[in-house]
């Protein structure tokens, strides 16, 4: 157990300026080890800036990046980080590219190929290691993506919108899978989506933000069952909490919402 | 893997299809040749039947073997450090804005002065040796590749590079294994289309500043006795070298850019569990 004052991913007070523009409002956020936390917003929330943040690939204006309460602010390197685009590299093959952090790094050694492999097999992709992405289905694409997020840094991972591109049905696989890796790695992960039921039903809390300028509107605690099945979409206290996802994003007061009474 | 046994087949046929259509086709066209010279009584001082022309190459074969040799030197080193310039080139040019922007123009004045014109500066400058020869191949070379390998680099999606870097790779690194591999295939078609040019480009050097020894100064020699088997001669020799150089960078490429053609690796790059 991981002593509770220190948060796995804490952002104090980080803003971000792009010329006149104010992209983000000074924000804290603080995410536990082992947490699931998704942000949702319409575009322009500031939900990329967030994520360059944190990734250390941008710095921000003000403010401080905490991971495992080292600062980490502006430092590459320390978080795993996936996008809606898979950015396989298209001349290697799967399994080279799930050990691409290590490539990027030098040469990539016999045991991290190794490891690489054993934890793609266990995952599904088995065999599909030698194959070049062109060969692999948009999902398989995914997988392989998450899998070189998964090699590089399991400690935090960051994903944005990584489903966005895919089909319903595979999204529905796609997210479940989600929620098996992320089990058994104990991962720390903070996930973007537009979409309000992916959010709640793989996260822990919901950050919800709202655009001009990007800023943290509301966090929603998401306490519902684990392991949680696709029935969980249908249940009260899943469609009570769109309905109050829905009222913060689209702005409306949530006054007449039969609310289940215990949610604040 | 089963599935990739059971392609096998099919694959080495269509491998064989596409060696032998080529070889079909230019021996069609040397027909057509051979018929209308014959059809068309054509005297032999104005076109030549083809097997006249290869009796020449046979005939002469001291001379042009020789020729080979000369043009064959300027044609290859000066297609080396031609495409090696307009690769460093384009890289250097893709890593500043201000450096592109600066040397940009250079590059495209560099190409709308006539070769011929550059030429004959080259040989008050550098004389009747290898050196000017080289320099005009060369620049024929650069300009496709650099402009193909810049457009490669400039493909490449920013999100890929920032991935990379919030994997903390550093510049290089990035450059070696995320923008490299973008490259080859634009590298390759500049490669192939300037393979056929740079022969023109030799021969054109030769022309300029030679007195002995390569294949333009035989073509020159021909064309002034008259002797149009000669000269046909030349030409089927130079549009031979063209057509190996050009084989040659397909093969290279074939062998570069394996995700083009197939779905698996190479089997040297496949997982193997637990072996050495």
């Amino acid at each position: 157990m991981i002593a509770a004052s220190v948060p796995k991913v804490e952002l104090s007070q980080i803003s971000q300026r792009f010329g006149e523009a104010l992209a983000l409002e000074p924000t804290y956020l603080s995410i536990a080890a082992g947490e699931f936390v998704a942000v949702i917003g319409p575009s322009g929330c500031g939900k990329t800036t967030l994520f360059n943040i944190l990734s250390g690939i941008l710095s921000p204006t003000s403010g401080t990046v905490r991971i495992d309460g080292e600062e980490t602010t502006g430092k590459p390197g320390h978080v795993g980080y996936m996008l809606q685009k898979d950015l396989l590299v298209p001349s290697l093959s799967a399994l080279e590219n799930i050990t691409l952090g290590a490539r990027l790094h030098g040469r990539v050694s016999k045991q991290q190929r190794e490891e690489a492999a054993q934890m793609a097999a266990h995952y599904g992709l088995g065999d599909f290691l030698d194959h070049f992405p062109h060969a692999m289905s948009g999902g398989m694409r995914q997988r392989v993506a998450l899998m070189r997020t998964l090699a590089f840094a399991k400690d935090v991972m960051l994903l944005d919108e990584p489903f966005g591109a895919l089909d319903s049905q595979t999204r529905l696989e796609m997210q479940q899978w989600l929620l098996r890796v992320w089990v058994e790695t104990g991962s720390t992960v903070l996930f973007v989506t537009h979409d309000i039921d992916e959010a709640l039903f793989l996260a822990d809390r919901v950050v919800v933000m709202s655009p001009r300028p990007g800023r943290v509107s509301e966090i929603l605690d998401v306490a519902l069952e684990r392991p949680r099945g696709l029935d969980v979409l249908t249940t009260e206290p899943f469609m009570s909490l769109k309905r109050r996802a829905l009222d913060l994003i689209y702005g409306r007061e949530p006054g007449n919402l039969d609310s289940s009474g215990s949610d604040s | 893997m089963s599935r990739g046994v059971a392609v096998t087949p099919r694959a080495s046929r269509r491998t064989w299809l596409t060696l032998l259509t080529p070889v079909l086709s230019i021996l069609g066209l040397l027909i057509v040749w051979d018929l209308v010279v014959r059809i068309f009584s054509i005297p032999k001082f104005v076109l030549p039947l083809p097997i006249d022309a290869f009796a020449t190459i046979g005939e002469d074969w001291d001379s042009i073997s020789r020729g080979i040799i000369a043009t064959g030197q300027v044609f290859t080193l000066g297609f080396v450090i031609g495409a090696a310039l307009g690769f460093v080139l384009a890289v250097v040019m893709a890593s500043s804005k201000a450096l592109f922007q600066a040397l940009y123009p250079i590059m495209i004045v560099s190409q709308a002065i006539p070769v011929v014109a550059i030429g004959a500066a080259l040989v008050i400058w550098l004389g009747f040796g290898l050196a000017p020869k080289l320099v005009v191949v060369a620049m024929i070379v650069f300009f496709p590749v650099l402009v193909n390998v810049l457009d490669g680099l400039r493909s490449v999606d920013a999100d890929s590079v920032n991935l990379a870097r919030a994997m903390g790779a550093s510049r290089w690194r990035n450059f070696l294994v995320i923008k490299l591999p973008a490259t080859l295939t634009p590298l390759f078609s500049a490669l192939k289309m300037s393979a056929t040019f740079s022969v023109t480009g030799a021969i054109l050097a030769e022309s300029l500043a030679s007195t002995t020894g390569g294949l333009g100064v035989y073509l020159s020699t021909m064309q002034g006795r008259f002797n149009t088997p000669g000269v046909f001669a030349a030409i089927i020799v130079l549009a031979s070298i063209g057509l190996v150089a050009f084989l040659l960078i397909s093969v290279w490429e074939s062998a570069a850019t394996p995700w083009l053609r197939t779905s698996v690796v190479p089997r040297r790059r496949r997982f193997r569990r637990g072996t050495s």
